[in-house]
């Protein structure tokens, strides 16, 4: 799932002080991708929000895309 | 980006704005047209998500006085529209954060697409008229969906003039809703036991 790997990349990257630190790991399953942010500890807050805003939508613009695969994915950001 | 290309007259009126701005807080809404190309670098960003999307579109600036609007074209509006306009407001967000990174010129972009903003802005006004004649029929408080603050505004907003009915938003956070309230309020539980109003 590419796409989806290169859609969160480019938004954390683009969010972040360390763009460099940004990895997105997916893990493929039959019917779920799961996505795993890393992101450099300083900008863990840049990337999920207040409340989780940011995350959320991430989230949401993942969703959308990723119906076009019939596939769900599922955005986890490691901390 | 530009900063040398301001005529003089913007000039002066950057400087009494920006005055204002840092003794009042206030927001960008009184800050006139800025060419800090920050409305550019919302637009290219934009594209490349919708691109990483797979959504083919093509991006219009408007840009006023008071605020910036990125104008979606595309075949798929739906998709990027989403459920209530979900999608469009996460893109909103996102692209908000990034060109909001730095806390000096903060500026609010909004994302449009077609007519949908105002046509969700027509439909939660005539929403908001009609919850506002239920409410003083039935003389009760009438607390509405949790809203954005823009939706929240616009009721707000739409309500200011309606006789009969005053507004308020209650609640923290993402759970903040608008409450009606009749001016002539019955008794408590919504007027089912009809007790005389001058005790």
């Amino acid at each position: 799932m590419e796409q989806l790997r290169e859609l969160i990349a480019f938004i954390a990257k683009s969010l972040v002080d360390d763009p460099d630190a940004v990895q997105v790991v997916a893990v493929e399953g039959e019917k779920t991708v799961i996505l795993e942010l890393t992101v450099a500890p300083s900008d863990l807050g840049k990337v999920i929000g207040k409340d989780g805003r940011t995350a959320r939508a991430m989230r949401t613009l993942l969703s959308s895309t990723s119906a076009r695969y019939s596939k769900r994915a599922v955005l986890e950001i490691i901390e | 980006m530009d900063e040398n290309k301001r005529s003089p007259e913007m000039d002066g009126a950057l400087l009494i704005d920006n005055d204002a701005a840092s003794e009042t807080k206030s927001s960008y809404s009184e800050v006139p047209l800025q060419e800090d190309g920050k409305a550019e670098l919302a637009c290219e960003m934009l594209i490349e998500i919708l691109a990483h999307m797979d959504l083919q579109a093509e991006v219009t600036i408007r840009e006023n006085a008071e605020e910036v609007v990125l104008d979606i074209k595309a075949d798929d509006v739906g998709r990027i529209i989403g459920k209530k306009g979900q999608t469009l407001d996460a893109l909103q967000f996102v692209i908000n954060k990034i060109v909001n990174r730095f806390p000096e010129g903060r500026r609010h972009i909004l994302i449009d697409c077609g007519d949908y903003r105002e046509r969700r802005e027509n439909g939660l006004a005539s929403m908001a008229r009609r919850e506002a004649k239920r409410a003083m029929q039935q003389s009760r408080i009438i607390t509405l969906e949790p809203m954005s603050p823009r939706d929240r505004r616009v009721i707000h907003l739409s309500l200011a003039k309606f006789p009969g009915v005053s507004t308020r938003s209650d609640g923290s956070g993402l759970d903040r809703r608008v409450r009606i309230i009749p001016s002539r309020r019955g008794p408590r539980g919504g007027g089912r036991f009809s007790r005389n109003r001058e005790e």
